[in-house]
């Protein structure tokens, strides 16, 4: 793995993506009309709805921005990009990408969240810990079906067929963490939780890693 | 003969998985008994009713309420009505040790063709007057039980459980289902590697055969877990974690059915399809075997209850058990090697069509 071609290949997502400005706006404008949508139909949101809905909205709007990432480029472009780049600065620049991307995303749909309706976090070092493994854990397993759904020509059923029960353990983790952090649980062994999200990451990532040489000339 | 002994093998294995299975008799046990308490000093007509019991044809019909591993309290006599109904005559001293004011007792039934079998908290005893029991010594009626010489139960027997019943017996299809259905996945997950590894088409065949089967097998998992539960706790599908983790996993599996019938260009469907197969038997792992035993659950082996071994899982219940994970895998295998000759023969005419 080179350090800078991966940085390379990150600067190259970072200005396609921003060449296409419509794509990164409709994404964020899906996560503020969605957040407005629960407000309106809520009025009252409690910490619990909270949470809950917190994470579907980071699914869903999640899923819409990941889908493309191996379809904003035309097939041909990638025949370019096989005699350039290793299989694996590739997959890791792209997963950098996503990650800090859907990060990005979530801290607009936190503040979308906190603007509405309040921000019942107790504790801050667990959420965003907790959070940002969870971030990690989605953004591999998208990344990983978009490859999947990219070959076959970004069929988008495809890709939320393949990626919503991959990501379900990873979420199931990340409610009880988030429950905790906002005190509706109190669990002692969160950590244990926080550690296993970890493990997941790290499984996830390898799998990743390992598959991708195979998976990206399809 | 040569490639077939196995096949023949894994079908009688399961005929006497299925014939022992469900033939062998339950262990006597105790499903009532009247009245649930009583006042300590009082007389007591204990009526029971026994299941798969043979009080009637037994000759020495014995019965003990125990209070603690020092304490008990022989019955005075045992009147029999019927093989399953009996009714057992006790004097409560008023004296119990202790200072508790309600005292359960354990009662406890043998006979030369039953064996020993037991009912915790048979009877709740009030205890009317603690104030004086201090000052009591100790009457010799509580010596009087001579618990011991209990007799061995004669023939094959399966433990008898309260609440599970009958129905221990799903435990030779429900948990031999799953330990089949992850072998199967294994081998499954071993072609996946080799198709990537050598690109030999045909692993790709294996790998999805074997899976297929595997998942048939979960499904047929959930399916007599279910029915389990409908008549141990009272609801088809419960928020259990390993529930609705195995969910989870099925859905990713059938995710990985809906993956193999999208693509119609082969070389493409086999990476994609061996590709998600490893990747998502890797997200099985945290799921079915980590999650679980870090929470709360129902089923054994999970949050503190105990797992296959101890009072579990006894020998009579090993006798066909690990048989009918045998003859699951054997009957899994057969299945996926009909799958794989169909999709070789399918792979032929496709081939020599073009």
């Amino acid at each position: 793995m080179n350090i800078i071609k991966v940085k390379d290949i990150f600067i190259k997502e970072l200005s396609i993506e921003y060449r296409q400005k419509f794509a990164l706006g409709g994404i964020f404008l899906f996560a503020a009309t969605v957040v407005f949508l629960i407000f309106k139909s809520f009025n009252n949101i409690n910490p619990r709805e909270w949470t809950i809905l917190i994470w579907i909205i980071m699914l869903f709007a999640g899923l819409n921005a990941v889908v493309k990432s191996f379809l904003q480029e035309k097939k041909e472009t990638y025949l370019y990009y096989y005699t350039l780049f290793d299989p694996i600065d590739m997959i890791v620049a792209k997963l950098a990408y996503n990650f800090i991307f859907l990060c990005s995303l979530f801290a607009i749909i936190l503040i979308f969240m906190g603007l509405f309706s309040g921000f019942p976090v107790k504790d801050w070092t667990l959420f965003f810990s907790g959070s940002a493994l969870g971030i990690l854990g989605i953004s591999i397993v998208f990344t990983f079906v978009s490859v999947i759904s990219a070959s076959e020509n970004g069929n988008s059923t495809l890709m939320s067929i393949l990626a919503l029960p991959l990501v379900l353990p990873i979420l199931l983790l990340l409610l009880k963490i988030s429950a905790v952090s906002v005190r509706l649980l109190t669990d002692t062994a969160i950590m244990e939780d926080v550690w296993l999200l970890m493990g997941v990451d790290c499984i996830l990532l390898g799998a990743m890693i390992l598959l991708f040489p195979a998976l990206w000339r399809l | 003969m040569k490639g077939i002994w196995w096949k023949i093998l894994g079908v009688l294995i399961f005929i006497y998985v299925l014939v022992g299975g469900l033939t062998v008799p339950l262990k006597s046990g105790i499903t009532s008994t009247d009245p649930g308490n009583a006042l300590s000093g009082e007389h007591l007509a204990l009526k029971i009713h026994g299941y798969n019991s043979h009080f009637y044809s037994a000759k020495k019909n014995r019965a003990w309420l125990k209070l603690d591993s020092i304490h008990a309290l022989r019955a005075l006599n045992f009147e029999v009505s019927s093989e399953n109904d009996a009714v057992l005559h006790f004097d409560l001293p008023s004296y119990f040790p202790g200072k508790v004011k309600a005292q359960p007792l354990t009662l406890i039934l043998d006979n030369e063709v039953d064996g020993v079998f037991v009912q915790p908290n048979a009877v709740f005893v009030s205890v009317t007057d603690t104030v004086h029991s201090d000052t009591i010594i100790p009457s010799g009626i509580w010596k009087s039980a001579d618990l011991g010489h209990f007799h061995e139960a004669k023939s094959l027997h399966f433990p008898y459980r309260n609440i599970l019943n009958e129905t221990i017996r799903n435990t030779f299809f429900h948990v031999a289902l799953w330990f089949a259905m992850f072998v199967l996945l294994i081998v499954g997950l071993y072609h996946a590697i080799k198709y990537l590894m050598t690109g030999d088409f045909d692993h790709d065949i294996q790998s999805a055969s074997f899976n297929r089967i595997a998942i048939m097998y979960g499904v047929f998992g959930i399916i007599t877990g279910s029915i389990w539960a409908k008549y141990t706790w009272n609801t088809f599908w419960t928020t259990d974690v390993k529930l609705n983790m195995t969910a989870v996993a099925m859905l990713i599996y059938l995710a990985y059915l809906v993956l193999r019938g999208s693509s119609s260009d082969h070389d493409r469907r086999a990476k994609m399809s061996a590709s998600y197969s490893i990747f998502a038997f890797l997200a099985l792992i945290p799921l079915v075997f980590v999650i679980p035993r870090l929470t709360d659950s129902l089923h054994p082996g999970n949050g503190g209850n105990p797992a296959l071994g101890g009072e579990d899982l006894d020998n009579t219940l090993r006798l066909f058990f690990y048989p009918s994970i045998i003859a699951l895998i054997l009957l899994g295998t057969w299945m996926a090697s009909l799958l794989i000759r169909y999709q070789r023969l399918k792979e032929k005419i496709f081939m020599s069509n073009q």
